[in-house]
């Protein structure tokens, strides 16, 4: 989305400061490439008019930021473990053992590359979002709905390879399913299975996004309460402060939280897929 | 609409990033974290099988040692109980013999004392009987033969002595 400033429905610059404010936040907090007013109109997919965007910028700084602190955790592995190897493999451990051993069994060691993958991707561009200036590169749907597709493509294939193609579908109708009902029982799974990767990418984009509107909107009441002093402004600057930074480590647990639930339902997508056949 | 659809310009970016992130992930960056982690996993298993080991193979030898310290101790005792004993028996023989030894030192010193009488007595009887001659030849003048006035005073002094001997 490509918000006009100041934001659709207010004409003009009759904007009152608010609302114009609140345009401004939602223009900024959109889609733009890095450089220029707004995304070229027309086709995105042609790869002659790629540009880099406020958001990939950042995704791409965090995924330097992973790669980084991963080689060097893997540099400082020792016995006696210190430091930054100590941090990943905090991290390696719990990915490993309370996602996917504690989802999948033991067998779930084998899929912690892939869900490690997600999860330190997605708890890093959490979190750096949380630094201003920086943008959660997670805070977009070309971000979300992605990596929501790759899941997809991911757990259905491994169900595949499992279970043979046929044996796979087979398993989307429950044995004991009466005749008549099986069409409609095979149709809700294949629903069911592709609303997965919407529900991975808009959960994580709105929570993303949600969390900076806030952030942005209280940092908006705070500049406008000081900007326009008034009496009402003693109580709103106070608590849009106070509501600041609350939400500045709320936004950080929904960080962990965000990246934790969409490395666990990976999981549990994967683990279904490999027991198809036994429903 | 817009807003659901990745844009390409997000999901080409998005693609590479994934590619590019968990091929080095699972390549480079993982491995040796999950080995390290898996070998420090069995460092500690090992280290505390091994200290069970070493705790039951402790336990194990205390017990020998007890039995052993136990078994020393009967031994000991049965020794110095075998010690008393012997030096009781000879303690016994010791004054057994010695009592023995005394009663015939008692009875040898009786014997002489016995022989060495009966030998004065002789030597009294030879002398009474000399004086005896001698007295008797002063009174009557020598009438008699010194050899007949022994014979009568030792035939005499021999009746006094068998009256008086013991």
């Amino acid at each position: 989305m490509t918000a006009p400033v100041p934001v659709a429905g207010v004409e003009g610059a009759a904007a009152d400061p608010l609302t114009a404010a609140i345009g401004k936040l939602t223009h900024e907090l959109s889609v733009l490439p890095l450089q220029g007013e707004k995304l070229a109109a027309g086709d995105s997919f042609n790869l002659a008019a790629f540009t880099l965007t406020n958001y990939t910028f950042w995704l791409i700084l965090a995924v330097l930021l992973v790669a980084v602190f991963f080689i060097l955790g893997a540099r400082r592995a020792s016995l006696v473990p210190k430091g930054i190897g100590n941090l990943a493999e905090a991290g390696v451990e719990f990915v490993r053992n309370s996602i996917c051993i504690d989802v999948m069994g033991p067998e779930g060691a084998k899929y912690f590359p892939f869900i490690g993958t997600i999860f330190f991707f997605v708890l890093f561009n959490n979190l750096l979002g949380n630094v201003p200036p920086a943008l959660p590169g997670t805070g977009t749907v070309g971000t979300t709905f992605t990596w929501g597709i790759i899941v997809f493509l991911v757990y259905n294939a491994i169900g595949i390879k499992k279970n043979g193609a046929l044996g796979y579908l087979k398993s989307f109708i429950p044995s004991g399913t009466p005749g008549w009902l099986k069409p409609f029982m095979f149709l809700l799974e294949i629903i069911s299975h592709t609303l997965r990767p919407v529900t991975l990418g808009v959960r994580l984009f709105a929570n993303m996004y949600a969390g900076h509107i806030m952030l942005g909107v209280f940092a908006i009441f705070c500049a406008l309460t000081l900007e326009h002093f008034t009496a009402v402004g003693l109580i709103v600057l106070p608590l849009s402060f106070v509501m600041q930074v609350v939400l500045r480590a709320f936004e950080l647990f929904v960080a962990v939280l965000q990246a934790y639930i969409f490395s666990i339902l990976t999981a549990v997508y994967i683990n279904g897929a490999l027991h198809a056949s036994e429903h | 609409m817009e807003k659901i659809i990745p844009l390409g310009v997000e999901l080409y970016v998005n693609l590479v990033a994934f590619a590019v992130l968990f091929v080095l992930l699972w390549k480079f960056a993982f491995p040796p974290i999950t080995k390290m982690l898996d070998q420090r996993a069995d460092t500690i298993r090992e280290s505390l099988e091994k200290a069970e080991q070493t705790r039951v193979d402790a336990e194990r030898l205390l017990d020998e040692y007890k039995v052993h310290m136990a078994e020393a101790r009967q031994e000991a005792a049965k020794v110095i109980e075998q010690g008393r004993k012997v030096a009781e028996t000879m303690k016994d023989d010791i004054v057994a013999k010695a009592n023995e030894e005394a009663a015939a030192v008692l009875v040898r010193a009786r014997e002489e004392i016995q022989a060495e009488k009966r030998a004065a007595m002789a030597e009294l009887q030879a002398s009474v009987a000399d004086l005896s001659v001698a007295v008797a030849g002063k009174l009557i003048g020598s009438s008699l033969s010194d050899a007949e006035h022994r014979k009568l005073v030792e035939g005499y002094v021999a009746e006094v002595g068998s009256l008086n001997g013991n």
